[in-house]
């Protein structure tokens, strides 16, 4: 399988008040094509950082120190360097191929727009071309149907919006329907793109198995239930068949049973779409149900690679282990990992995890593990292999 | 309290809040020593009023006599505007203060008892906020006769709402929280644990309000008198000295800033006075701000 | 809930406000000899000369409540007394005055907010760099001006220094009486809008020179309010998540800051503007004084000044209903512009 996106030597540092964070620290990751790849960890271990460095979308008083992040683009069938990209190519790449659901549904939403304009708003913005293509055979059919006097009075018009959408779908930077859209008035001419848009919306929202998603479209956020709204956000996300889907605890808001159809929902899409996925979690439960390989993180560092399956038979680094322990069964006693998080302006010296770690030698003081292979597809960054 | 000392570091490290401590400081300054800065003339009975040096209507510039010159009736703009500052001062901060502790009382009554009491007062505000400041004021002080004590009763009266209403809603928001339970689990008697619980956390806000509003109740005290409903002709009040410049506002021919000094002096102190409890208000929002939405 | 049930439940609020402040203004006359009441319930100055009369006809001997309703009753049917400053019924004395004071806010109000909006968005979207501080001082500045004393300043330099430049007043003398003639017709008595109306480019032009300085002055203080309010607002918004959820979308940072933030940021804002309103009634009297611009603000300062109480009462009363009125309707439109505050809901 190839690479969809290699992150290489990723360093994330946030310059604060109190002092400067290592958000993330010298890692190293690869999501495969159409594969599921989940990242679990505590607070603080990097993981939602590593979802926002690779869409570049790192808040102040973060940067992106060094790395590489490089992805292969759907369309130039080329690698691109994503760190170096100008901003301009990065946002056509935002929520066109590579997007993000987040944790928090409620609030990812702009309350003061409905459900449709908001998913509308990713097809304008990426899909003008196709909406143009779509707006005009419109038209044209307008055209070569139309009968009577009604239609034969409006045809000029029509000739003229056909010629106009043609431009559209020809190129993004036609000038004629430029100019039209940034003169206020004027704008409203352009409305058939809108409409176009809202059908491909309605579609979207039928896609995520929202009942009645016309209804839906004209709502505001507020109106929906949690379950809902996160749907309607993957329908954003998923609208232009992005080639990886970032999903950021999409499910740790919402109820449990909730949780269950949203998992089997990310499960069709991964089916359906062929894209690969990045899941999030803390929950190691969650990332057994759908993940096809998981990456382990604590404190910013990368602790384990494994397919799902190695993962639970073959736990190797401590940290794993310890995380697989702290699952609660019934019958067990409930285990703990001893000790504190990392503190994050002062992380331990060398190998972050070594004052928990049970089996922690003299040279994890000092030392910063490295990455080994240990098995098919599984790779651990501890000084105990 | 250390909420106190972070407060004031907060405050001498913001450059504007600084600049807004040192105006204050200096007016204090010329306040307190007002009577060494502008020295009472022999036989002159009540300091408050302006020595005239002669009864001519015609300003004169500035000179070695009179140091920033004399207004409309020969008043003495220095000894006027060094003097106005101490009418400043008392304006402000009678007003405010009992402004404050009304809205205290009534806030608090209203907030934590609720129920009727709450309705009728936020009635009672409704009422008062109906009226824009300045026409009210003009309103009482027209009943009252005009006197700048008429103008401190009028800007109680217009001001003490907001206060009542912004403590009752701080009061509010602190009566859920779980440590005003606690206290009342623990037997302490509602009066205590307003004072003693609800009260402090309320404070922050306030502070910011009042120290933005002693400027603006100078502002409003000084237009009045400009309009002539304020302290009486010839009386050391800045908006006062202001009125004298309307007739002088434009120069003869070919000089028409000839008596730029009786215009624009009062109104630079006027100014610089309220800018300072500006940049004060305005420092106070900026750190309390950011420190609430931590919590 | 339905819009139209907390229309009327608003309204039916409104009453004992407004009751409220009938008997406030009411409890204030009551601080006068009943001399000096009569003026309130007069028509006719000629009725004056029979004081013992008036007083018996309205009963301004009698208790307090009796008069309440008296007095009430002649404030229903239209009558606020007798303005002595302008010899004319206090009703029609405001009416008379109105469209100046009206023309002024037509100048000034999309000034502020569109300014103030404007200027706040803008330093919100470059926190804590030079523009930011710069609005910031500006601000402070603004807001700290006496506005009297910056009239008499715009005065001086551009009437004084400038010549005549913009000079105070509503209209010069010729063109005062070009507008008074027979040839113009004076629909609305608001001077700019009549020019154009009556296609006087001369009119015109002079109406607007001396609009020129009392609208800054009026703004002024405003802007700076508004600025700061939208500042605030927007920071408040540009930290909520939809904005990240904006960029990830890949929108430019224009359209995240003008169209997602922004709409969330001017809500707090248009409750705001009811308080603009009354900023400007006060910033009326002393603007139109400065600039002897007679409106409504400037007569109630000579009425004030002359004592004339059933003038500034009558002021006073109008400024509240109307207050009171645009309060609800600033809440009506809130409704409209928050979703959240709209519609049943209807959750799924």
């Amino acid at each position: 399988m190839k690479d969809l996106v290699r992150i290489r030597d990723l360093s994330v540092r946030f310059y604060t008040y109190e002092g400067v964070v290592h958000a993330i620290d010298d890692l190293d990751l690869e999501i495969r094509q159409g594969e599921t790849l989940g990242i679990v960890g505590e607070t603080g271990s990097g993981k939602s950082m590593t979802a926002l460095a690779i869409l570049r979308l790192i808040p102040y008083p973060g940067k992106i120190e060094s790395g590489s992040i490089v992805f292969v683009d759907r369309d130039r069938r080329g690698e691109l360097e994503l760190l170096t990209l100008s901003e301009d190519r990065m946002r056509a790449i935002r929520g066109n191929q590579i997007s993000m659901v987040f944790q928090e549904p409620g609030a990812a939403l702009n309350p003061v727009f409905t459900i449709g304009d908001q998913i509308s708003e990713v097809y304008l913005l990426h899909q003008r071309q196709e909406l143009g293509y779509r707006a005009k055979q419109r038209v044209d059919s307008l055209l070569s149907d139309g009968s009577g006097f009604a239609a034969s009075a409006r045809r000029p018009f029509w000739r003229w919006q056909s010629r106009l959408y043609n431009k559209i779908a020809e190129g993004p930077h036609a000038l004629e329907p430029r100019l039209l859209s940034r003169i206020p008035l004027f704008k409203r001419l352009l409305w058939r793109l809108k409409d176009e848009a809202s059908l491909l919306t309605v579609d979207m929202l039928k896609d995520v198995e929202i009942p009645d998603p016309a209804r839906v479209a004209a709502q505001y956020p507020h109106q929906l239930s949690g379950g809902m709204k996160q749907r309607a956000v993957i329908a954003m996300a998923l609208a232009c068949s992005p080639k990886l889907l970032i999903a950021d605890e999409p499910t740790t808001s919402l109820d449990v049973t909730i949780q269950a159809q949203m998992l089997e929902l990310f499960r069709r899409i991964k089916v359906d779409s062929g894209a690969s996925v990045l899941f999030i979690t803390h929950n190691l439960g969650v990332a057994a149900e759908i993940c096809d390989r998981v990456a382990v993180m604590y404190a910013g560092r990368l602790c384990e690679v494994a397919t799902i399956e190695e993962m639970f038979l073959h736990p190797s680094h401590p940290y794993t282990k310890a995380l697989l322990d702290a699952v609660p069964m019934p019958g067990k006693e409930l285990q703990t990992i001893p000790g504190a998080l990392a503190d994050a302006l002062n992380p331990p010296p060398g190998c972050r995890f070594h004052p928990r770690c049970p089996s922690a030698l003299s040279m994890c003081q000092q030392d910063k593990a490295k990455l080994k292979e240990i098995g098919k597809d599984h790779i651990v960054a501890c000084h105990l292999f | 309290m250390t909420d106190w000392r972070f407060m004031a570091r907060q405050l001498a490290r913001n450059p504007l809040s600084l600049m807004g401590i040192i105006i204050i400081a200096i007016f204090a300054f010329l306040a307190i020593f007002a009577p060494l800065i502008a020295p009472i003339p022999e036989g002159h009975r009540d300091p408050y009023m302006i020595p005239r040096d002669g009864y001519s209507a015609t300003p004169r510039p500035p000179s070695e006599e009179h140091i920033f010159g004399t207004t409309q009736g020969q008043y003495d703009i220095f000894y006027g505007v060094i003097w106005g500052t101490r009418s400043a001062f008392r304006v402000g901060l009678v007003v405010i203060g009992i402004v404050v502790a009304i809205g205290i009382v009534l806030g608090s009554l209203a907030g934590y008892f609720g129920g009727l009491l709450d309705e009728i007062i936020m009635r009672i505000t409704d009422i008062f906020l109906a009226f824009p400041a300045l026409i009210l004021a003009m309103a009482i002080v027209s009943a009252l006769g005009p006197s700048l004590n008429s103008v401190m009763i009028a800007l109680i009266v217009v001001s003490w709402p907001s206060y009542a209403r912004l403590i009752r809603g701080d009061i509010l928001q602190v009566r859920e929280e779980d440590y005003i339970e606690a206290s009342r689990g623990l037997g302490a008697s509602s009066g205590r644990v307003i004072i003693r619980h609800a009260l402090p956390n309320a404070i922050y806000p306030t502070l910011v309000m009042a120290s933005l509003d002693i400027g603006a109740v100078v502002l409003t005290a000084a237009a009045l008198s400009f309009l002539g409903l304020g302290a009486p002709e010839g009386y050391a009040d800045w908006g006062q000295l202001t009125s004298f410049a309307r007739n002088w506002i434009v120069g003869p021919q070919g000089d028409s800033l000839k008596y730029w000094y009786a215009v624009t002096i009062p109104g630079l102190f006027i100014l610089f006075f309220v800018l300072g409890w500006n940049l004060l208000g305005d420092a106070f929002r900026d750190i309390l701000d950011p420190r609430l939405a931590r919590r | 809930m339905e819009l139209r049930s907390y229309i009327i439940r608003r309204l039916l609020l409104l009453i004992p406000v407004l009751f409220g402040v009938t008997l406030f203004i009411f409890g204030i006359t009551m601080l006068f000899s009943p001399i000096m009441r009569a003026s309130l319930y007069v028509t006719d100055l000629r009725q004056m000369t029979n004081i013992g009369l008036v007083i018996e006809t309205y009963g301004l001997d009698q208790p307090f409540w009796v008069q309440y309703g008296t007095w009430l009753g002649q404030v229903f049917s239209g009558n606020l007394g007798w303005s002595k400053v302008v010899g004319m019924p206090v009703w029609d004395a405001i009416w008379s005055f109105l469209p100046a004071t009206l023309e002024l806010a037509i100048f000034a109000t999309p000034l502020i907010i569109l300014m103030g909006i404007f200027l706040g968005t803008q330093a919100a979207a470059h926190k804590d760099r030079p523009l930011d501080h710069g609005t910031r001082v500006m601000a402070i500045f603004g807001w700290s001006l006496p506005t009297f004393w910056l009239g008499l300043i715009l005065i001086m330099v551009f009437y004084g220094l400038f010549r005549g430049l913009l000079p105070p007043g509503r209209l010069s003398i010729q063109m005062d009486m070009v507008v008074n003639s027979a040839d113009f017709i004076r629909y609305t008595h608001i001077n700019t809008i009549d020019a154009i109306l009556n296609l006087n480019g001369t009119v015109l032009l002079d109406a607007l020179r001396h609009l020129v300085l009392p609208v800054i002055t009026l703004s002024v203080t405003q802007v700076a309010f508004i600025m700061r309010l939208m500042r605030s607002s927007m920071l408040e918004s540009l930290g909520k998540g939809y904005i990240l959820t904006a960029r990830a979308k890949g929108l430019a940072e224009r359209v995240v800051v003008n169209k997602h933030a922004r709409r969330n940021a001017l809500i707090p804002v248009i409750t705001v503007s009811g308080y603009v309103l009354a900023g400007m009634a006060n910033g009326v009297v002393i603007t139109e004084t400065i600039f002897t611009y007679k409106g409504i603000g400037w007569w109630a300062w000579q009425s004030a000044v002359r004592l004339d109480i059933a003038s500034v009462l009558g002021f006073a009363l109008f400024n509240a209903v109307l207050f009171v009125l645009v309060n609800l309707l600033v809440d009506i439109l809130y409704t409209r512009v928050d979703p959240r505050m709209r519609l049943g809901e209807a959750v799924q």
